[in-house]
């Protein structure tokens, strides 16, 4: 953009190095004062759902958990406590491919891993009006109490099996990624989370 | 652009004669990708004015410092600090809309609108001037907006700002509407719309302004 | 055998699913803007993709060494200036300011190169080069990049962000080319008065959008059908 001749290089640009200066001055003010917030926002999204996943679990209250999942991937998970602090449960994210785009999901589960006690759908991007509902109540909580130990099915139409989820009306492929992710997320931590347990000095 | 407009004139001309979306064709990317639901094309013209009327102020200020060949350096500058500041803002106070607007929040430094108005107002006028034409403009563009993302979330869910206003059983919902190219057809449609409206004014009155054509980005 | 599927993938889904253009509405200036002839359009398609590759490679290094949380650069640096731990600054805030000027750089080195040494390829693209500074649809792929590098558990590779970039481009060449043509042809129609210009326009990209939303679900349905071979 310069065409100054090279002498004028910095007498021409003075202005740019102050505001330079104190954009740079706003931006860290701005990210000291908000930055804690924005952390515990995101944090909130997964641990906020504690207590709605996993029953009696209390508010906001869980410890994350790096484990190493069957194909020796990293997972983050967080084992929830209740009122007294005796863990009950894990709040396990996934995610994996939809109908138009990544699905996020948050699978609750009980602490020996045999069922699940509930999961949310916390970012997607599926047709609105027929994909979208897999965010939504009477999709979701099918999947609580679904035992852990068969992959989960799914059916276009019920009433299903006791391992199966009703696909949601035009919207099959959506509810099929679902529980692809749900199931292949548990299958592949499910030793790490047994074994992260059994590591435990208490025990249970 | 004359100088000799008052900031009052100045203001309404952002409003309505030359707003920035149905006559200039500005800021088009935000205009079709958050009018999906009015709340979150609510959130995008307020994130857009504050960017909008804090740069202009700034430019205005220092315009006796600006050289003509760094001037776009300096503004882009200027934005990209500002748009830095909201969208922390949102992440930090407005989660889940700062989650819903997504990469359309720091897409608002090329949002062409503001540049524009950098170059044509605020380097070239005080402060004042500078305030109003932002304001105006941050104001049409919210207008805007607001009219796109009402047909949109009104037809297309039924809803507006999420309240049921079309009672469920008795309306279909054109889904349509929601989805991607329901947000070209209605832009396209309004358009033809005030085009028409403003048309068959200027043949009952000869000498209103005159609208601009499609321009190049 | 893996990382061709992922790449096939990333490549189905920029170019056609979500297209950039029809799909986020980023770079939708150009798009009316410059789509009344098919020579201009393609040429302005090919300029998008080669700037935005180049953008996005330059972002994505910056991003990956220096912005993202637990970058290696500034981790070496607190190290060298005797702190103890993880770093305890996250330079995530600068990343748009960064994004802004490697755009803005590589559209002037482009340019300049271009220049020099192709004139021929110069003639043909070189006057949109400085209108694509304020190109959305090139910073939206340099925050999509970063997005992707955010977490530091699933990161990105260079490739993948490579053919990202590569197929959003064509992605957005092949939309303006197939909008201008249908353009052309729309001179010789009957459009009403207040339809004319932006307005039909916009009309068409939205039934071009229906008909791109066609490919949706052919990603996750290809993902099915190749994932055999995994």
């Amino acid at each position: 953009m310069t065409e100054s001749k090279r002498p004028n290089y910095i007498a021409d640009a003075w202005l740019i190095i102050v505001l330079a200066i104190l954009f740079g001055v706003a931006l860290a003010g701005t990210q000291m004062a908000l930055g804690g917030r924005i952390a515990q926002n995101k944090l909130n999204e997964t641990v906020g759902l504690a207590h709605v996943l996993v029953p009696g679990a209390a508010e906001g209250k869980a410890e994350a958990l790096m484990i190493k999942d069957q194909a020796g991937r990293d997972v983050r998970v967080f084992k929830t406590f209740d009122a007294e602090g005796k863990q009950i449960g894990w709040l396990v994210p996934a995610s994996g491919q939809g109908f138009a785009d990544k699905i996020e999901v948050v699978i609750g589960v009980d602490t020996q891993v045999t069922s699940i006690t509930g999961i949310a759908v916390i970012d997607q991007k599926e047709t609105p009006g027929l994909g979208d509902l897999i965010t939504g109540e009477p999709f979701t909580s099918q999947y609580r109490g679904k035992s852990t130990s068969a992959a989960l099915g799914v059916v276009k139409t019920g009433p299903g099996k006791d391992n199966e989820i009703i696909a949601l009306t035009g919207a099959t492929i959506s509810s099929v990624a679902v529980t692809d992710i749900v199931n292949q997320q548990l299958a592949g931590v499910r030793e790490a989370l047994l074994a992260a347990l059994a590591a435990e000095p208490k025990g249970n | 652009m004359s100088s000799d407009l008052t900031p009052m004139e100045r203001f309404i001309r952002g409003v309505i004669p030359e707003n920035p979306v149905y006559r200039q064709l500005l800021g088009l990317c935000p205009i079709l990708a958050v009018t999906n639901g009015v709340a979150t094309a609510m959130t995008m013209a307020g994130a857009t004015a504050f960017v909008l009327i804090c740069s202009n102020l700034l430019i205005s200020s220092i315009r006796g410092l600006l050289k003509p060949h760094l001037r776009i350096l300096v503004f882009t500058l200027t934005i990209a600090t500002f748009v830095t500041i909201v969208d922390k803002a949102l992440a930090a106070y407005l989660y889940s809309m700062s989650k819903a607007l997504g990469p359309y929040i720091p897409l608002i430094i090329v949002n062409c609108l503001i540049i524009a108005r950098c170059e044509m107002c605020a380097s070239k006028s005080s402060l004042p001037h500078a305030f109003m034409d932002g304001l105006g403009n941050a104001v049409g563009f919210a207008l805007a907006l607001l009219s796109i993302s009402t047909v949109r979330e009104l037809l297309g869910a039924g809803t507006w700002f999420g309240i049921q206003i079309l009672p469920q059983s008795a309306w279909p919902g054109w889904g349509v509407l929601v989805l991607p190219p329901g947000a070209f057809l209605t832009l396209g449609i309004l358009l033809a719309i005030v085009e028409w409206y403003s048309k068959r004014k200027k043949t009952s009155a000869p000498e209103t302004s005159t609208s601009t054509e499609a321009s190049a980005a | 055998m893996d990382t061709f599927i992922t790449l096939l993938l990333l490549v189905v889904s920029w170019a056609l699913i979500n297209n950039v253009l029809l799909h986020y509405f980023v770079g939708a200036c150009p798009f009316l803007g410059v789509s009344k002839r098919v020579g201009t359009a393609f040429g302005m398609g090919m300029a998008v993709t080669f700037v935005m590759t180049i953008a996005s490679m330059l972002s994505w290094i910056f991003t990956y060494f220096i912005l993202r949380p637990h970058a290696p650069v500034p981790q070496w640096v607190w190290e060298l200036s005797g702190g103890a731990g993880d770093a305890p600054f996250d330079l995530t805030v600068l990343s748009y300011l960064l994004y802004i000027f490697v755009i803005a750089a590589s559209v002037q080195f482009v340019e300049m190169y271009v220049r020099k040494n192709f004139p021929s390829l110069y003639k043909a693209f070189g006057v949109f080069l400085p209108l694509i500074t304020t190109n959305c649809a090139i910073l939206f792929i340099c925050l999509e990049i970063s997005k992707r590098l955010q977490d530091p558990l699933k990161l990105m590779p260079i490739y993948e962000a490579l053919t990202m970039a590569v197929a959003a481009g064509f992605g957005f060449a092949i939309a303006i080319t197939l909008m201008a043509g249908i353009r052309e042809e729309l001179e010789l129609c009957d459009v009403p008065k207040p339809l004319r210009g932006a307005g039909i326009a916009l009309i068409v990209a939205g039934i071009m959008a229906m008909a791109f939303m066609g490919f949706a679900g052919v990603e996750s349905g290809l993902e099915r059908a190749l994932s055999q071979f995994r």
